[in-house]
């Protein structure tokens, strides 16, 4: 077996909010044109017909409210231009006109094809190109937060395409409740940031499994202690809200909280697995975002095997039925291993958040089911080395880097 | 290694006055119906649709998230307790077996004879 696998003992996923891809990682194509970003045809028609090209003039807050539209009908404008016919392809044209519909004015509704410049990201971009950035990462859903939420912990929506309540249809379970019931056990724990954000997974498993739980102080705590549970899920802050420590900055990205905040989270997740040598190469870290939050991403999502589940047109509210057999657009996913070569960039493939539970479910209990259709035929992230795909492990390398970058 | 600086927000970022989003919007929703099936006494009595701000938010989302997590340890002390208590009954279950056999046999004797016709 590789090292990097034979060490790997813990995975880690973090996931922020809607942001997508071209959004946040975009610019980087001009430094490394491996990464498929931003380039001079990344336009969109605003409401007058001009052809508006994305622009490094992103801010990290006061710039996106309100909040873009990105529920179900916003999305397929962004994606298919307003198109409904039979035949429609999607040309990523609609994101000006959906913005525009929430303020009905041409200069705000052009913010939409705003992007970050890699020197206002210093800790995402570093990420990006010192381990492992996804070329082709993409929500589940063409939807908002919660249903895709769902596909990182079940590998399915159950049929949802909305915010509303969700409720685990058996027989399938999460991805925490096969680790924890598994023979040999394995541990699994979800980490909200504190009490006063708490998680977005209430409906099933806060409410019936508190014990599931932890907060993100804890979450240091486990790291310090080397008592990292086998499969983590970290959660960001929510709210800007008080605590017995002071003021707490929201740090989940989602407009129009503060992008820096974000990046600081997102920096101690990383140092708090660094600080610690017999975790840091033991251990995997996957960031991601679960959707893009209605802003501008240039590639197309592809079809997918559907889900076995289907929304009604007035579920979608599109007047369309959605069978969950084509993908959300594309968000900016991090693999982080000391394990993975610098500057890999994982191309060809397509990722979209049910690759978590299978590569969980692959790594630690091996072949499984019952899954959701969509997570039986997900990409996984880390190949087990025994496995005919092998040839994919990003956890590559012969010896570990010791080159990694911290941040202070 | 490179060390990279990370910046820090702007202090004037802090802002509990934000109006809520449609995120937390749906986290309170769902708090709700949680809320519902919880005891009486650890149930918040917020009116959730007088919720504005992310500060107001923020303060319900505690107040629930705490309180399911201390029904569940309610509800864990009452089951150990339970099995605490779980032995003694058996003798007392078995002593009652005993007595209604006894109660069964005196009302089988007392009952009265078929009168013949």
């Amino acid at each position: 077996m590789p090292p990097g696998l034979d060490n790997l003992k813990h995975i880690v996923v973090l996931m922020m909010e809607n942001r997508s891809f071209d959004h946040m990682l975009g610019a980087l194509k001009a430094q490394d044109p491996r990464i498929d970003g931003i380039t001079d045809q990344s336009t969109n028609p605003d409401i007058t017909g001009a052809q508006i090209k994305a622009q490094s003039l992103a801010e990290f807050q006061g710039q996106l409210d309100p909040d873009p539209d990105h529920h179900f009908p916003a999305v397929d404008l962004q994606i298919f231009n307003g198109d409904t016919t039979a035949g429609r392809a999607p040309t990523m044209q609609g994101f000006i006109k959906s913005y525009f519909n929430q303020q009905r004015n041409v200069p705000h509704s052009q913010k939409i094809m705003y992007y970050f410049t890699p020197d206002k990201l210093p800790v995402l971009t570093t990420l990006a190109t010192e381990f492992a950035v996804f070329n082709r990462w993409f929500a589940s859903i063409p939807g908002p937060t919660i249903c895709n939420r769902a596909f990182a912990h079940y590998g399915t929506s159950f049929g949802r395409v909305d915010m509303n309540l969700l409720y685990v249809n058996e027989p399938f379970k999460s991805i925490y409740n096969r680790l924890i019931s598994a023979n040999p056990k394995h541990t699994a724990k979800l980490y909200y940031y504190d009490q006063t954000s708490s998680t977005m997974e209430i409906t099933n498993l806060l409410q019936n499994q508190p014990e599931l739980f932890g907060t993100f102080q804890q979450f240091l705590d486990d790291c310090d202690k080397g008592d990292l549970p086998d499969y983590s899920f970290v959660e960001p802050n929510y709210s800007d809200h008080d605590s017995d420590v002071g003021e707490e900055l929201a740090s989940d990205q989602h407009p129009d909280h503060n992008i820096q905040a974000g990046e600081q989270f997102i920096a101690s997740v990383y140092n708090a697995i660094k600080q610690n040598a017999d975790l840091w190469q033991s251990t995997a870290l996957l960031v991601v975002y679960d959707e893009h939050g209605g802003i501008y991403d240039h590639v197309p999502p592809p079809p997918c095997p559907p889900d076995g589940f289907t929304a009604s047109p007035n579920d979608t509210g599109t007047g369309m039925e959605f069978k969950f057999d084509r993908l959300g657009v594309r968000v900016p996913a991090i693999l982080i291993s000391p394990w993975i070569p610098k500057g890999t960039v994982v191309d060809g493939r397509i990722f979209e958040h049910a690759s978590i539970p299978a590569t969980i479910t692959k790594f630690f209990l091996g072949d499984y089911s019952p899954r959701s259709p969509r997570e039986a035929s997900a990409e996984i992230f880390l190949e087990p080395a025994a496995q005919p795909n092998a040839a994919n492990n990003l956890l590559s390398l012969a010896v570990m880097r010791t080159d990694c970058p911290a941040f202070a | 290694m490179t060390v990279i600086r990370v910046p820090v927000p702007s202090k004037n970022s802090f802002n509990p006055d934000r109006p809520v989003s449609g995120l937390l919007k749906a986290q309170i929703l769902h708090l709700q119906d949680a809320e519902k099936r919880l005891p009486l006494d650890l149930r918040s009595n917020i009116y959730i649709n007088a919720i504005k701000t992310e500060g107001e938010a923020a303060d319900y989302v505690r107040q629930v998230t705490e309180a399911i997590h201390e029904a569940h340890i309610d509800a864990g002390r009452r089951r150990t307790k339970r099995r605490r208590k779980a032995r003694p009954s058996i003798e007392i279950a078995a002593a009652a077996d005993e007595r209604s056999v006894r109660k069964t046999k005196k009302k089988a004797r007392k009952k009265p004879a078929r009168k013949k016709a």
